[in-house]
């Protein structure tokens, strides 16, 4: 079988697992020891691993230190989490009509989009910076909202268009002779199969949304009731001191919500929903 | 009453013209099965017929009305597709139940088309399954069941069978055939499996490169084919051919086959004349052991024994592969030659350009 593994593979296996993970976990370990040290242990010499002044009291100083902290938090996944259902409103019908249907140019506009996806958001923002002001739009919600799901909306449309292209196009075929419209198709078949496909997207544009806002959060916005995590992190900077070890307790709040969401996400990611529809 | 009229069908797909001139009248209640072999345009005609593609050039007539440019639900057609095409997220019952829901039908229609069809299609106890749970004989059965519950008057069939095993592919050719019998509709039905086309149609259209070699019944198919084609195609195995010359015009066709074999054909002489290339075929099935009174020689290559028949493989003068279907018992063995005889009016004529001279003593079936 193809599957079987040797116990050595086996233990190699474990162990290409092992460095990956630290290298991915390494940093977050940190952020959590960073941030139940007190602060003068930063500097000190040697470097402790543990210590009997470790404490959890970063976690609720932080609060006073920063008063909106809350509301960051709040800003940060409402801004990303708007950002992904503006982006998939445009992203679902678009990439259907890439994987579907022929029309005058749709090679060009393809292109075009990943054209688009080259040019860095940071080259782009004293255009859309005049473009903001012309619109009046600076310093509010849409400054960061529109901006962010237009640059998220190609990546979309190439992602969820190569998973529409995989789903049999007898399926839409025997709609048709079944008399069902164009888009009762696509939302009694197409986006039912759509699902994992649909997920994964959308968990892309969310995760692109989430670090990508800090750029535009500090360019197009100066007001602090709108800033989400990522800008407000700035405000553990004082004058004399970084209070680092509230602004790393901080930045792990700030992420949990979101990797709720990611593990909740996972339980849609399962393969093998187009079983049986065609034969194999 | 559901009668369809194809007038003068083309199809080109950008430069590539697949379909020429398709003029077929298919009759009520008639079950017609399209067969050719692969890229001959079977499959592109049922579309055309279904409304899934549209022709270039031509009509489509069902019960006098022409439906060229209508909607598939307008035609009443509804297509089985060849890989059946099951909505993998719903159950059986609501595969079936779709094409009501989308005509907005009641909840208590839905109900009573869905087990109406479940019960002629043996559903009944699989209707809260979903399709990956099903064998691929039952995903079939839902995907027609989907076809029939619509009530249309054509039904239309893509090679339904071909991704069957060969045992499961034989209890629904009785099934197809069955259910066409109850339903009393007319059913237009796509293969490439010529015993598929044989078994279950009433009349067959074979198709060559995009047109119509010949619309017959089977038997007359198998009888009187028109052209080499339509020999060679049907019939299980292949029809051997054998090169001739037209020697004489007395009292039928005189031929010398290659290997100097003299032979009288009743077949009509009209359009032949001495000196004339022509090929004679001849089935498997009609030649015979026949020792000291053989026309030909056959040195066997290859023996297969299977009981009833010995199927007998090897090269006579003039045809390399040729086939013979001897009797299970014939006292013969690999590497030797073996006499065979083949009655005159069993055989096929016919002319270079592959049209045959119609054969003059026919079966009494025909």
């Amino acid at each position: 079988m193809m599957d079987r593994y040797s116990l050595l593979e086996k233990i190699g296996l474990y162990i290409a697992i092992a460095i990956f993970l630290t290298f991915v976990l390494l940093p977050f370990f940190e952020m959590f020891m960073t941030s139940l040290r007190p602060l003068d242990h930063l500097r000190s010499a040697p470097y402790k691993f543990w210590s009997d002044e470790f404490s959890f009291d970063a976690y609720s100083n932080m609060w006073v230190t920063v008063p909106k902290l809350g509301r960051y938090i709040f800003n940060g996944v409402f801004i990303a989490g708007a950002v992904t259902v503006l982006a998939m409103i445009f992203v679902v019908p678009a990439a259907y009509a890439f994987a579907r249907f022929e029309f005058k140019g749709k090679a060009v506009t393809l292109s075009l989009f990943l054209a688009v996806n080259m040019f860095a958001g940071a080259v782009l923002l004293i255009p859309l910076y005049r473009v903001l002001r012309t619109l009046g739009l600076l310093n509010t919600y849409f400054a960061m909202i529109i901006p962010g799901a237009a640059f998220l909306v190609p990546m979309g449309i190439w992602l969820l268009k190569s998973y529409l292209e995989k789903i049999p196009k007898e399926l839409e075929e025997a709609a048709y002779v079944d008399g069902a419209s164009k888009m009762y198709t696509l939302r009694r078949v197409m986006l039912p199969l759509a699902a994992p496909g649909l997920v994964v997207v959308g968990v892309s544009v969310f995760i692109g949304a989430y670090a990508q806002q800090y750029l535009f959060a500090i360019t197009f916005n100066q007001n602090s009731d709108y800033m989400p995590l990522p800008a407000g992190v700035f405000e553990f900077i004082g004058y004399q001191d970084v209070v680092w070890n509230e602004m790393m307790a901080a930045s792990l709040v700030g992420v949990l919500p979101v990797m709720l969401i990611f593990l909740f996400m996972q339980r849609f990611l399962i393969a093998g929903l187009t079983a049986g529809a065609i034969k194999e | 009453m559901a009668t369809l009229n194809l007038k003068n069908i083309n199809k080109s797909f950008g430069a590539t013209q697949v379909l020429f001139d398709i003029d077929l009248a298919i009759n009520d209640k008639e079950f017609v099965v399209f067969v050719g072999p692969s890229g001959c345009g079977k499959s592109t005609l049922l579309r055309i017929i279904s409304g899934l593609e549209m022709a270039t050039d031509g009509q489509i007539i069902i019960d006098g009305d022409d439906v060229s440019e209508a909607h598939p639900v307008e035609r009443g057609i509804s297509m089985v597709f060849q890989s059946y095409a099951l909505y993998p997220h719903l159950t059986v019952y609501e595969n079936i139940a779709f094409p009501l829901r989308v005509q907005k039908k009641t909840k208590e229609e839905i109900h009573a088309g869905v087990m109406e069809a479940a019960r002629i299609l043996k559903l009944e106890e699989r209707l809260q399954f979903k399709p990956g749970a099903l064998s691929g004989g039952q995903r079939q059965r839902v995907a027609i069941g989907r076809s029939i519950v619509r009530k249309p008057k054509i039904f239309l069939f893509d090679e339904p069978l071909s991704n069957l095993d060969a045992a499961l592919r034989g209890d629904m050719r009785v099934e197809l055939s069955k259910l066409h019998r109850d339903l009393d509709a007319t059913m237009v039905y796509v293969t490439h499996d010529q015993i598929e086309a044989m078994t279950m149609a009433d009349r067959i259209v074979v198709l060559n490169g995009g047109r119509v070699e010949q619309f017959d019944t089977p038997m007359a198919l198998y009888h009187t084919p028109n052209t080499k084609f339509v020999a060679s195609f049907i019939g299980q195995p292949s029809m051997n051919f054998i090169d001739a010359e037209v020697t004489g015009l007395n009292g039928g066709l005189e031929v010398t086959l290659e290997g100097n074999v003299p032979m009288v054909l009743p077949v009509d002489t009209t359009d032949a004349a001495v000196g004339d290339r022509v090929e004679v075929g001849i089935r498997p099935e009609h030649v015979f052991y026949a020792p000291g009174a053989g026309v030909l020689n056959i040195t066997v290559d290859i023996l297969e024994r299977l009981g009833g028949v010995s199927m007998t493989y090897g090269g006579v003068a003039g045809c390399e592969k040729f086939c013979a279907a001897l009797d299970g018992e014939a006292p013969i063995s690999e590497g030797h030659v073996v006499p065979l005889g083949v009655n005159p009016e069993d055989c096929h004529v016919f002319t270079k350009n592959g049209i045959a001279l119609k054969r003059q003593k026919l079966p009494a079936l025909v």
